[in-house]
């Protein structure tokens, strides 16, 4: 199969006052992949991001998209959107200017920014809140909106900075869910940092595991669940995966038991 | 979950930060740094050791430290039981007193021991009614005089820490039976001790180095800025002046070096979830708070009364002679400097203090922190001293004698609280705002016009407040350039008080009051409409 490259990081390095928090990182990301960044806080995962994305300069190293060298371009110029954990509204705006904000700034008309705007904020299941504003809507729903603000400029590659660490059990699995079909439907690379194995593994086509601005190992969650690189990919990632999947083995067995009763 | 969410923005795509930086430091160097080195430059040793080595000086500096340290203990005390009383207590009306309380703050210090002098002075009606026997005049009218000027800073400073404070240990210490006293020493007296310690310097500076309090009421207790203003404003002796001047400088220096070494703690994100405000108030708060009132607006009554009395305290009739008198002497084209001064550099300064509090909180790496140290170090530069700089520096200036050098001393005077304030603001907006915007190719003017300016408006209103209703009252910075400057009317206090005028002084501080009460409602009412 033909695999087409849409992102490449070669040996990014990034130090702070001497501090190394990104040691020689390199990897791809494929077209339209769901491609997760995972490692623990501190191992520089955020910083990665913000280098990819051009809020950061990396001290050294290349990055390129679809083949261009996108290094020292300015982070609007490289099509790419951004979601943050902390949601980063314009919260004296409504929902739908929220979206449509950035548009006039990329000569599109009142017109299409309207339609446009729509278009996304029923791509996230926000159509009847176009009038509210971001303190009346939940967790949740306000992250929607940076999703769909992310999505108005039609970006190929979105950013996620940690997007769900904020929000509660069910909503976190909805929105997954979402984020999938939005993968699907419009073809968008994502990708996606977390500390969450259990949401990296269900969500991505990849993962990257990041430790200590190094990386550990890349490769798709079968990959790594069945031959895991060093002994930090085994007891970060398997033995806690394992640890999750046995305690609900043992508490379906629980409730097997008491259903027999 | 990560605590900083804040995104580095590169210093090299910021606005030339350095460009900015150099700006700035000239602005602060021609606005605070040269006149302070001139005042300096006065100095020689021969003045210096004649200065320190007079009779009068160790008389004023015994009576300028004894009386701010009795009227900062008294101040803070009157300012902690008035806020604990409206934050933990649910005492009806606590709008109303806040209002009241914070009402001596918009009068300039002098009209503060006027008032004494009105009530418990010679002629004072309540010398007269109750035949009392008490000398207003020395210590007692200092240290009341001062206390009246300094608690309502010390009332608003314990406000909004005691309205932050987390109501959870209040309720583990209840259920476990700890009685009320030892839940008051041993959980409010420790949170609150970091606020003592920085609220005790700060207002004992405060007092230190106003001269208009214990100019009126002193008498024969000269203090340290009385000397000070006696040397240089009526002798226009520079010398001794300076000396002075740079001697005053050291207990707000204190109080900086005290704050700076006294850091507050992280904010905790989860505080204020438990209400601390109590079911019930006793009839000892009610009675306090009622006692403070009167004594509090006292005063502003007589003003009123002694402005339309014939002959206070003998004639008590109608007249509106005091008025037209006050006027023909030129309290309107005054009270119009002052208001053109208080708008301007309320304006200049709120754009100004935003400007540096945005840069020093969006940029990252040594410009932010050169520009954070110059923006908080007006605040340990008294009026007095400042003022009388400004005298040494710019005589020959051509903005010498103009309203431009008022409204300039004004701006860098008062720039450092609303520059704090704003900071203190912004640093809860996350940064990732504008990561958002040059992620989506919105220009930062157009995300600090749409986003963060509308964010801060509330703070801008009080940035505002407070440049204007500093600039309307102050008498220290602006007391030395008028004349040969246009006057502003908070200084008439003084004149008609040389001139035994004691009508039209009271008129004057009414005035002020007034204007800086009708910019106070004005903004509230701005401020709801914000609101809506």
């Amino acid at each position: 199969m033909d695999v087409q490259l849409k992102l490449a990081a070669e040996k990014i390095s990034k130090a702070y006052d001497k501090n190394s928090v990104l040691r020689q990182v390199s990897f791809d990301v494929r077209d339209g992949e769901f491609f997760s960044i995972l490692g623990s806080s501190g191992c520089g995962k955020t910083t990665l991001l913000q280098i990819l994305i051009g809020l950061l300069d990396a001290d050294d190293g290349k990055i390129f998209k679809d083949g261009t060298d996108i290094t020292n371009l300015e982070p609007a110029r490289r099509g790419m959107g951004i979601v943050f954990q902390n949601y980063a509204l314009f919260d004296n705006m409504t929902v739908f200017k929220n979206v449509s904000y950035a548009l006039k700034f990329h000569g599109v008309d009142d017109d299409s920014a309207q339609k446009k705007s729509a278009r996304m904020l029923d791509i996230v299941g926000l159509k009847n809140f176009s009038s509210k504003m971001p303190a009346e809507l939940s967790g949740g729903q306000q992250q929607r909106v940076a999703i769909a603000r992310a999505l108005a400029l039609e970006p190929d590659i979105i950013l996620f900075d940690e997007p769900l660490s904020a929000l509660d059990a069910s909503t976190r699995l909805d929105i997954r869910r979402e984020l999938k079909n939005i993968q699907r439907t419009l073809g968008t690379t994502m990708i996606y940092v977390t500390h969450d194995q259990e949401e990296a593994f269900a969500l991505s086509d990849r993962v990257m595991i990041l430790n200590r601005g190094v990386v550990s190992q890349i490769g798709s969650p079968e990959e790594i669940i069945s031959s895991p690189a060093n002994d930090y990919v085994q007891s970060f990632v398997v033995d806690n995966l394992q640890t999750k999947i046995d305690s609900l083995r043992r508490f379906e067995k629980q409730c097997g038991m008491r259903n027999l009763k | 979950m990560r605590n900083d969410n804040r995104v580095t923005i590169p210093n090299s795509k910021f606005l030339i930060p350095n460009c900015f930086l150099v700006t700035v430091t000239i602005i602060f160097c021609v606005g605070v740094f040269l006149p302070l080195g001139s005042l300096f430059m006065r100095i020689t040793p021969e003045s210096f050791s004649q200065v320190v080595n007079s009779p009068q000086f160790s008389a004023a500096v015994w009576n300028s430290v004894s009386t701010a340290f009795v009227a900062t203990i008294i101040s803070m005390i009157l300012g902690l039981a008035a806020a604990l009383s409206l934050e933990r207590t649910n005492l009806r009306g606590k709008n109303f007193f806040a209002v009241i309380f914070g009402a001596p703050m918009l009068i300039p210090s002098i009209s503060h021991s006027f008032g004494l002098v009105a009530l418990f002075g010679a002629n004072g009606w309540l010398t007269n009614i109750f035949r009392l026997d008490i000398n207003i005049y020395g210590t007692i009218g200092i240290i009341a005089g001062s206390v009246m000027y300094a608690f309502p800073v010390a009332f608003f400073i314990f406000l909004s820490v005691l309205r932050c404070e987390d109501g959870s240990p209040y309720l583990a210490a209840e259920v476990l039976g700890v009685p009320k006293i030892r839940r008051f020493i041993d959980l409010t007296l420790p949170y609150l001790r970091r606020t003592i310690i920085s609220t005790f310097f700060a207002i004992f500076s405060m007092i230190v180095t106003d001269y208009g309090v214990p100019l009126m009421i002193g008498g024969k207790t000269i203090t340290l800025s009385v000397l000070m203003y006696n040397k240089a404003v009526s002798m226009m002796d520079y010398a001794s002046g300076s000396v002075l001047g740079v001697i005053l400088i050291v207990p707000a220096l204190i109080a900086f070096v005290a704050d700076i070494l006294n850091p507050p703690p992280k904010q905790n994100v989860f505080a204020k979830n438990i209400s601390l405000v109590e079911k019930n108030s006793s009839h000892v708060v009610k009675i306090f708070c009622v006692m403070l009132s009167l004594l509090i607006v006292a005063p502003l009554i007589t003003f009123c009364v002694m402005t339309f009395a014939t002959k206070y305290p003998v004639d008590m009739n109608f007249t509106l002679y005091h008025v037209t008198r006050t006027i023909h002497r030129g309290a309107l084209d005054n009270w119009l400097n002052s208001l053109i001064i208080a708008v301007v550099s309320a304006i200049i300064g709120t754009i100004f203090s935003f400007a540096l509090a945005y840069f020093s909180t969006r940029v990252n790496g040594l410009a932010a922190k050169v520009v954070h140290l110059l923006s908080i170090l007006p605040m340990t530069i008294p009026g007095i001293a400042l003022g009388l700089g400004y005298v040494i520096f710019f005589h020959d200036a051509p903005i010498y004698g103009t309203l431009i050098i008022l409204t300039a001393v004004n701006v860098m005077h008062f720039f450092s609280s609303p520059y704090l304030m704003m900071r203190n603001t912004l640093e809860k907006i996350s940064a990732n705002v504008e990561a958002v915007g040059k992620v989506l190719g919105v220009p930062r003017r157009f995300i600090i016009r749409d986003v963060i300016l509308p964010k801060v408006r509330f703070t801008l209103c009080e940035m505002f407040a407070y440049f204007f209703v500093n600039a309307m009252m102050t008498i220290s910075a602006v007391s030395y350039l008028a004349p040969p400057a246009p006057k502003p009317l908070a200084l008439m206090i003084t004149q008609f008080e040389a001139q035994r005028l004691m009508e039209s002084a009271a008129a004057v501080s009414i005035v002020i009051l007034l204007t800086n009460l009708a910019l106070k409602i004005l903004l509230t009412r701005l401020e709801k409409k914000f609101a809506r």
